[in-house]
Order: C-alpha cells, then structure tokens, then sequence
C-alpha cells in the first residue's frame, strides 16, 4: 500500500508540475508577443521616447474590465506610460536585473504573471554596445507586460484537488479491495487453522475438510491432515500401548498378588513355599515378557524405524534363524526341513528379518506335537519370495485365524500358557512383514498344523546376478 | 459353599482354587467359556467367579445366557477391564459383583462371601443359631461362649446349614454343595460329617441343633 501510494503521488505531482509548466509557457509566451508587439510601437531618440500607440491597441488594456496589464520603464526605473487597466498600482520593478525575464506576482491581491523585456537604445553608443551586451548601455527601455492569472491559479488549484482526491479514492478502492481480496483468500486459511485449533488430545481425528478450500491451498490442507494423521497415528500408537500393556499385566499382577497372599494365611510347608515362589516367578517372567516385546511391537510401529534394506539371501536367515532355536527344536524333538533354492534374493532388513523369522519358526516349534516336523520352503511368485513355514502341530481353530496377527491373541490361553507365550509374537511379525511391503497368510486346520506363508518382495535384478 | 471359577489363566486359577479349597470352598474350574456355560447351567454351584476375556465363548455373553435360562446363582465378574462402561455393562448383564485385576485375594473372599449372604437369609458375617455363633467371616465357631475347633470340612457342612437353616438338605445337596464334581459323591461321607459336628456342638446340650429327617436328608433347626 506504502508503494502504490508513493507511485501514485509522484505520478500525481508529475502530472500536476507538466500542466503548471504549459499553462505558464502559453501564458509567458502570450505575455512575451504582446510586450514584442507594444516594443515596435516605441521610438526611443536621445532624449524622448515617442509612443505610438492606436486606439485600437490600447482599448485592450484601458477597458475597466481588463485582465491584460502593461508599463513601460526606462532603465533606471522611472515610469514613462503604463495602461490604464493598472489603475493606481504600479507593476514592481528590480533594478539590476537587464534581461528578460519572467516572474509571477501579486497586482491589487490578485496573482499575475508578467514580463520584463529590455530595449536597449539603439541610437549612436551601437558601436559601443558590441560585445558588452545590454548591461553596459545606461539608457534603454523596460516593457513590462501582465496577465492576470487567477483563472488559471484557480484551474491548477482545481487540477491539483482533483489530483489528489483522485489518488485518495483509488487508494481508498484498492486499500479495500485488497482488503476484500485478502480477506477472501484468507478465510480458507483461518479455516485451516481454527481446525488445528480445535484439534487436541481428545479429538485428534479430526480434519481440514478439503471441499471448502480453494485448490491453491489444498497442498497446505493436505499436508496438514498429513501431519495430523501421523500424530494421530503415533498417539493411537501410545494409547493402545499403554492399554494393551496395563490390561495383560494384570493377570500375572492378580497370580503374584494372590500366590503371596495366600501363602502368608498360614504356615506352610518348604515345598509349599517352593511352588508359591516359582509361580510368582514364572508371573514376573510373563510380565517382562510382555513388556519387552510391546516396546519392540511398539517401536515396530512408529514411523520413525529405519529399515536397513538391502538384498539378502532368505535361505542364509532362515538358516540361522534354525541354528538359534535348535535347542528348544531339540528339547521337544521336532525335526525342522529346510529347502531353499538358490539365487533367490529378497529386500529387506537383515535384522528385522531375522526376528521374523525367529518368531515363526519358534511359533511352529512350541505349538507342534513332540516329534512332529517343520517344512521350509522358498519360492518365487511374481515379484514376491514367498517362505512357507508348515507345522504339523496342535493348529488354529477357523474361527481364530483372522484374529492370530492381533496382540494379545492366544488361541486357547489355558494350553498355551505353559508355553510361555503371551501373544505377541505374530504380531510382531505381521508389523515386520508391513513395513517390508509384505503380508502374511496363514492356513490351519485343527490337529493337522498350521502353514504360515510369508510373502517378502524380491529383487528382479539382483537375483540374476 | 461351592464357587465355579471360569477363567482360563492357568496360574491364577491355581492359586484362587488353592486359597478357596484351604477356606473350605469347593472349587470347580472351567478354562474356557464353552465349558464355562454348561457348568453354569448344570452344576450346583452357590456363586460363580467369571472372567471376561475368555476363548470360545466371552464372559459377557454366559452371563446372559445363564440369566436367561433362569440361574440365579450369585455371579461375581473377575476382569482386567476396568472402564466404567465395562462395569456398568457387566452389572447390567446380570453380574452381581465385579472385581478387577489384580485383586487383592482377601478382597476377593470378603466378596464372595457377601454374595453368599445376599443369597440367604442371613446379613451380617456373624450367624447366630440360639447359642451357636458362626463368623463366616473368621470361619470362628462359638458354642455357649466356648471356642469348638472344626475341620474346614466340618465348618463348611456347617456354615452350609446354618445359611440354609430350617430348610431339609438332602445327603445329595450337601454333598453337591460341600465338593466340587471331580469328588466321587458317596453319601456316606456326609453322614460321617454329620456324626462329627454332633460330637462338636450337640453333645452334652439338651437342645439338639442338627436334626435327622427320616429318608429326606437332614435340618439345622434354630
């Protein structure tokens, strides 16, 4: 607004300065041609000055109604004729000054404009003047001429209101409007940031809505709701954290809390005290369990994981994946078959990846019957390496299938209990499985096993070389 | 007193029955909530200890189950939900108590025996039967102001009767009532009990308590 405005008066006072300079060049101009016309009417000899003048000539300047003004001064000042139209006053006169000039004055209160025009005297000092100019001749006449120029003072004046108020209302106009303009584009905005400012703890689902906002803002929505939707994500995140977390601490809390206050109702025997000790053990067990692998879980899920993802071998994970469950393979005498082929590559995290397949296996070796076996095998299905890790074990019943990749869910609890499970484990899995690009699928029928498939993407390239 | 604990938490229900059987409770145990319902419908429990959060079927849906098939037995809810919603909803469905984990095992006795006395007649921890005093509370028998030291097998037959007092209990509902359904039910164990409280409490009295009904079973009269 500063600028336009800067840009509009100094375009107003340029407009203002060029009319004032033609106004005043015709004026002068006019004023010079009727001082040329009086200086032919004049004979200046030695000592007198003969003037010439018709009626005609002086009509213009004698009527009491004129606006035209003249009056002729030698050179030392005296006045030898001035028009009638002057009246009493005298046009002022500056002694020194030998040129002609132009200057504005005040005549009877009004403003005028006027010149001076020298005519030197011609006669006999001619030769003397050369080269000295008009400065150097003592004798000589003064034709002054004036106009009155009210009108015009008044017309620039007028010029000079318009100007302004013109630059005032366009200012005004375009302050508005851009006033207008801004407010226009700036709903959309106070929109966006009123909903963030509703959005909270409590209701972090909500969101800008996009219908309403002009596509210019729709990134800046969108991001936003981005934003939101991962914070959600990750607050959901804690939230269900600390609800998973205080709901299966519970149980092995009740045991602990039980186990001791049962056994100190009375005396008991050393045996006694034995049971009641490795009970509260076994529940602490379960509850650092529990805890270790929800933080994993939960560290599993935020955004912020960095998978090191390269191309891996799956038959040299899944080998050491058997070596470090081996001994509790060979504690129940489960026999575990490997069959990878070779030059199959997958993308992934090694790390990761090794818990995953960490999890799986130990799954199929803790629900198998004693001597039964595990089958692994890796193939390659359009783009994906698919791993299916079949047991011949206990098995899930149909109805819990969909729900063995959620937390906490354990078939039957009271069995699988004794196996130190506290489901998690597939879940954990089915996070790793996720990030990677992947899924897992399982198939079960009770008393024949379970076959878990997991599918990881391949590397096409890679696998050629 | 028989309870019914349907929860499939294999340790913690080790030690409740533990702690229960040591009260003189016998203890029957469903893991899951398939054979949670058809103990609830079938044996003669005095109050059931249900969890929510159980395979096969949910704690929620016994519940309105059984209270549509017009059981009646006491029902105490034994969950890790602790929301209000939760509570409202388990009391709504028919539960008459709730207890959340972990709890605290002389809480969780204090409970089930107040829902013990809301089902009888009796409301407060101390029955008095002329100058019988039990405090099912310290399981602490008086008879004439002398202390009478009772086996938990014998307070249980006992507190069992002086709850139902005045009314005729078969050899088959006190046993029914007094051993959980693994005990191989033989009559004649409770006459032995019978026989035993009488030494207790009815010897040396003029005023017999424990009366026999011929073919019917036997009354606690007061």
């Amino acid at each position: 607004m500063v600028v336009l405005f800067i840009v509009l008066s100094l375009l107003g006072a340029f407009l203002y300065l060029s009319l004032d300079e033609i106004v005043y060049n015709s004026i002068d101009s006019g004023l010079l041609s009727r001082a040329k016309a009086l200086a032919t009417l004049v004979n200046e000899n030695d000592n007198e000055t003969e003037f010439n003048f018709s009626d005609e000539v002086m009509w213009e300047y004698n009527s009491p109604k004129a606006s035209v003004f003249f009056q002729i001064r030698r050179f030392d000042g005296t006045i030898t004729e001035k028009s009638e139209s002057l009246r009493g006053s005298d046009l002022p006169f500056q002694t020194g000054e030998k040129q002609m000039n132009f200057e504005t004055i005040l005549l009877n209160g009004v403003p005028a404009r006027m010149v001076n025009f020298y005519i030197p005297y011609n006669g006999g000092t001619k030769g003397k003047e050369t080269g000295k100019g008009i400065k150097s001749n003592r004798r000589g006449l003064i034709i002054q001429c004036a106009e009155d120029i009210d009108e015009q003072t008044e017309l620039m004046q007028n010029y000079l209101i318009v100007l302004s108020l013109s630059i005032l209302f366009v200012m005004i106009i375009s302050a508005s409007g851009v006033f207008l303009i801004a407010k226009k584009a700036l709903t959309p905005i106070k929109e966006i940031s009123e909903t963030i400012d509703r959005i909270s703890e409590s209701n972090l689902s909500e969101r800008v809505t996009m219908e309403e906002i002009p596509d210019e803002l729709k990134p800046l929505a969108s991001s936003f709701n981005r934003t939101f939707d991962s914070l959600e994500r990750s607050f959901n995140r804690q939230r269900q954290f600390a609800a998973d977390a205080s709901h299966e601490l519970r149980t092995p809390l009740s045991v602990i809390l039980s186990q001791s206050e049962v056994m100190l109702r009375k005396e008991r025997t050393a045996e006694e005290y034995k049971n009641a000790l490795k009970a509260v053990g076994e529940a602490a067990d379960m509850m650092s369990q529990i805890v270790r692998k929800l933080l994993t879980i939960t560290r599993l899920g935020a955004d912020k994981v960095e998978l090191k993802i390269e191309n891996i071998d799956p038959g040299e994970i899944i080998s050491e994946s058997v070596k470090l469950l081996t001994p509790l393979a060979e504690q129940k005498a489960v026999g575990i078959n490997v069959s990878v082929p070779d030059r199959l590559v997958v993308r992934g995290d090694r790390a990761a990846l090794l818990e995953l397949f960490v999890n799986i296996i130990d799954n199929a070796i803790k629900y198998n019957l004693p001597q039964g076996r595990i089958d692994i095998s890796v193939k390659k299905e359009k783009g994906f390496i698919i791993t299916e890790i079949k047991d011949a074990g206990i098995g899930i019943p149909e109805s819990d299938l969909g729900r063995v990749l959620d937390r906490f869910y354990r078939v039957d609890k009271s069995r699988s209990r004794d196996l130190l499970g506290v489901g998690l484990g597939l879940s954990i899995c089915d996070e790793i499985v996720k990030l990677h690009g992947g899924r897992i699928d399982m198939k079960s029928r009770p008393g024949t096993g379970t076959l878990v498939s997991v599918h990881l993407k391949g590397a096409e390239d890679a696998a050629q070389a | 007193m028989r309870v019914l604990i349907v929860e499939d938490e294999k340790a913690l229900v080790d030690i409740i029955k533990k702690g229960l059987e040591e009260e003189g409770y016998a203890v029957d145990v469903a893991y899951n909530g398939e054979d949670g319902l058809f103990m609830a419908e079938n044996e003669p429990s005095d109050v059931i200890v249900l969890d929510i959060m159980l395979p096969v079927i949910d704690g929620m849906t016994i519940l309105k189950k059984i209270r549509r098939a017009g059981v009646k037995t006491p029902v105490l809810m034994l969950t890790a939900k602790d929301t209000v919603m939760d509570k409202v909803s388990g009391l709504d469905s028919g539960a008459d108590d709730y207890l959340i984990k972990p709890f605290h095992f002389e809480e969780f006795l204090a409970r089930l025996r107040a829902l013990i006395r809301r089902d009888s007649e009796v409301n407060t921890s101390v029955i008095e039967i002329g100058d019988l005093t039990i405090n099912i509370a310290t399981h602490e028998v008086r008879w004439g102001g002398k202390n009478v030291l009772l086996s938990a097998r014998e307070y249980s037959l006992l507190e069992y009767m002086a709850v139902n007092r005045n009314k005729v209990l078969s050899r088959t509902m006190l046993s029914e009532h007094l051993y959980d359904h693994d005990f191989d039910l033989d009559s004649n164990v409770i006459d032995v009990f019978i026989n035993r409280l009488r030494n207790k409490i009815d010897r040396g009295f003029d005023k017999k308590l424990i009366h026999t009904l011929r073919g019917a079973g036997y009354m606690l009269k007061g």
